[in-house]
């Protein structure tokens, strides 16, 4: 309780001041998480949730897809964007869910039930299945789950 | 002729010798015979006294350890009479300051207390207790009650200068107890100004305590939600703090899975190849009512306003000048130590254990998402009110809601997708239980095929029929020459045949009924398995759902619902 005193009357206390270490820590640390973690737009939950199969096979629907994902994830790094999104498929009973390739490779792929999907992706499958999420974003080291209201949740 | 003499002369003494020779070598072997007998019987005693070397040392370190707790219990009682008699002798007067500080705000409420008394006592306990803050903060009460400015403003800067903090929410409380708004705004004006979010005092959760309860005015109430919110934007700008809450909830969400009512699903426990998960997962789902129930008795059970004003106040300003002083703590710390020593009959580990349990009440001082968290944890341990809880629980509700997030899909991830039965050999794969027609299909054909492989394994009884089949034939040639062997031998061949056939049919038989048994039986069990499946699913599905009704209820928590200021006055903190 001494040091309350000290307070009062030495304005220039450390205590009231972060130092530059940690202040250089909580900007990165809002770089990283904070921002990965932001709500999503409800243009991007609606374009990746109910996606048109169809018009990914031309050219200018993945442009469009690609645009959205830079428009969401702003001007951040291409190894912190998503590898691929995994969302529910319904082309068909048999299937199941599809991985939306974000990489170079770009593609879509379905899945049947119990047909196994690449490892990284894999672990989103169940997530994906469920109906509180509208899909889920596949990163090199996370997932990210996303909430129809566009909430994101780090797994 | 002599020569052969003595040849034989020398030959018997040589034989002589070598059976001397030979009987020492005897005597020898019987001594090493005894000899080894010996060493037998020292070995057993070997043996033995090994034995009884390590029950004495098991014994001996148990003494130790007994010896040792002993000797911490007789220190520890030793201590905590010392460190009492020290903490008597340094702080002695400060429970006595305390107890007046009480006594003098009830007796000036009584009128019963003369002017003169207060000032007497006020400066005896002023000579008593030097460097104590609640000591001259006494004083100032006393010339301000008398009116005597001078050493009211003394005895206020000497106050200050001992401790501003609690001087300063002394002076705020008080004022505020006796309707002087305006100096009750400017005192919590001057807390909220030095303080640090990122090193908060214990006492701000009083400040927090009061504001919260409406014991003060309206306008303070705004003022302390500005800082907050000031203070809210700076803590949740990085990652640091606010996962470290998160963290914090995440676990508390944890500790709340049930345990399993074991007989629920008797025969998946049995036949589930997986029934670890699944069992696991069924924690998890009972896991959202618990929570509900818990999130919901936090905010009803803040709507209870029955206390006046004034006993909360009473009751705030009771910890502040009862609670111990930062002083005193190392010394308290030490106490409570030796009392949890005596209280673990001597044992230091887990006193230690215990003590580094508790250590959160004692730390002094936490950061401002700390100081919610613990406040909405533990309540109790925190010393603030259900009331609070619920601001701590509003305030940190971006959090907690995040926490529950990952709680939740956490444990919808670990939810399994089919159940893997294996019965009887049969094994099988179920999502939800409800294709019993296609297993019972599979489970049928799976039996078809045992039995036809159990039918294989009966060997046909080659050799038997062949012999019979030679006796018979035999039997058949002799009949034309002896009629009545003939006949026979062709009889016995006959019946040979006709048994081992028999044999086998009625072994095949038996196999053939015991799988029939075996399928019967199964077929009962998966039929249950696929019922007790459909159930399974039903209840984690109907209990996940609850984890959006605690998403809900979390969502609706806001920090107005918790002010005992009218809705007007209150304003959205986030």
């Amino acid at each position: 309780m001494k040091n309350m005193g000290k307070i009062i009357f030495k304005t220039d206390d450390a205590q009231l001041k972060l130092n530059s270490d940690q202040r250089s820590q909580l900007q990165s640390g809002f770089r990283s998480e904070r921002d990965i973690l932001k709500k999503r737009s409800a243009k991007y939950v609606r374009i990746f949730s109910s996606l048109d199969t169809k018009s990914l096979t031309e050219v200018q629907g993945w442009n469009k897809l690609m645009q959205q994902v830079h428009e969401e994830f702003g001007t951040a790094e291409l190894k912190s964007l998503p590898i691929g999104i995994v969302s529910k498929c319904f082309l068909g009973e048999s299937y199941e869910v599809h991985i939306l390739d974000l990489s170079a490779a770009q593609i879509i792929k379905h899945f049947k039930l119990n047909e196994a999907m690449p490892s990284d992706y894999e672990k989103a499958r169940t997530l994906a299945l469920h109906n509180a999420y509208a899909f889920v974003e596949v990163y090199t080291d996370k997932v990210i789950v996303i909430r129809e209201d566009g909430s994101a949740i780090k797994i | 002729m002599a020569d052969y003499a003595i040849s034989y002369a020398d030959l018997s003494n040589i034989y002589n010798a070598l059976s001397t020779v030979n009987g020492n070598i005897s005597t020898v072997n019987s001594n090493i015979g005894t000899l080894s007998d010996v060493q037998q019987v020292l070995a057993n005693k070997q043996e033995v006294m090994e034995i009884e070397l390590q029950n004495f040392m098991k014994v001996f370190a148990e003494f130790v350890e007994t010896d040792a707790k002993l000797k911490n219990l007789q220190l520890a009682e030793t201590r905590v009479g010392n460190l009492r008699q020290e903490l008597q002798l340094k702080f002695g007067y400060y429970s006595e300051i305390r107890r007046m500080a009480t006594g003098i705000l009830q007796g000036v409420d009584s009128g019963i207390v003369g002017n003169e008394t207060i000032k007497s006592t006020t400066e005896e306990v002023m000579l008593k207790a030097p460097g104590y803050w609640l000591a001259p903060a006494l004083v100032a009460l006393a010339s301000w009650i008398r009116d005597d400015k001078s050493t009211c403003d003394k005895a206020l800067t000497e106050s200050l200068k001992r401790d501003d903090y609690k001087s300063t929410l002394f002076f705020m409380l008080l004022t505020r107890r006796v309707g002087r708004n305006e100096a009750s705004l400017t005192w919590l004006e001057r807390y909220f100004t030095h303080q640090n979010p990122h090193d908060l005092d214990r006492e701000f959760i009083t400040v927090l305590e009061a504001v919260t309860t409406g014991v003060f005015h309206p306008a303070s109430r705004t003022l302390m939600m500005k800082y907050v919110k000031s203070w809210l934007n700076e803590l949740v700008q990085g990652d640091t703090f606010i996962n470290e809450q998160k963290k914090q909830w995440l676990k508390f969400f944890e500790a709340f899975r049930p345990p399993l009512h074991s007989d629920k699903y008797p025969l998946l426990k049995q036949y589930a190849k997986n029934w670890v998960t699944l069992e696991s997962s069924l924690r998890d789902v009972n896991t959202n009512e618990i929570l509900h129930g818990h999130f919901n008795s936090i905010i009803s059970s803040s709507y209870d306003f029955s206390s006046s004003t004034k006993v909360k106040l009473d009751e705030i300003l009771n910890q502040l000048v009862t609670n111990f002083d930062d002083e005193e703590l190392p010394l308290q710390k030490k106490v409570r130590l030796n009392q949890l020593i005596i209280e673990k009959d001597g044992d230091k580990d887990s006193a230690q254990s215990v003590m580094d349990a508790e250590e959160n009440i004692y730390k002094e001082k936490v950061d401002f998402l700390q100081m919610l968290t613990n406040a909405a944890f533990d309540p109790e341990s925190a010393g603030v009110t259900k009331l609070t809880q619920s601001l701590a629980v509003s305030i940190s509700q971006p959090w907690i809601i995040e926490a529950h997030d990952t709680f939740t899909a956490q444990c919808r991830k670990r939810y399994p997708q089919i159940i893997e039965l294996v019965i009887d050999g049969f094994a099988s794969t179920t999502k939800n239980g409800s294709d019993e027609k296609e297993q019972i299909l599979k489970q049928e054909s799976f039996y078809k095929s045992e039995i036809e492989k159990e039918l294989k394994k009966v060997e046909f009884p080659l050799s038997t029929v062949l012999i019979g089949s030679l006796i018979g034939l035999v039997g058949l040639v002799l009949i034309l020459t002896s009629f009545i062997i003939g006949l026979l031998g062709f009889g016995i061949g006959g019946v040979m045949i006709w048994n081992s056939i028999n044999n086998v049919n009625k072994k095949k038989e038996q196999v053939r009924i015991k799988l029939e048994e075996r399928k019967k039986k199964a077929k009962e069990v998966l039929r249950g398995c696929l019922a007790e499946t459909v159930d399974y699913q039903k209840e984690i599905s109907t209990e996940d759902s609850k984890a959006e009704k605690v998403r809900l209820l979390l969502k609706t928590i806001t920090p107005q619902d918790f002010s005992s200021v009218s809705q007007d006055t209150a304003r959205n903190l986030i």
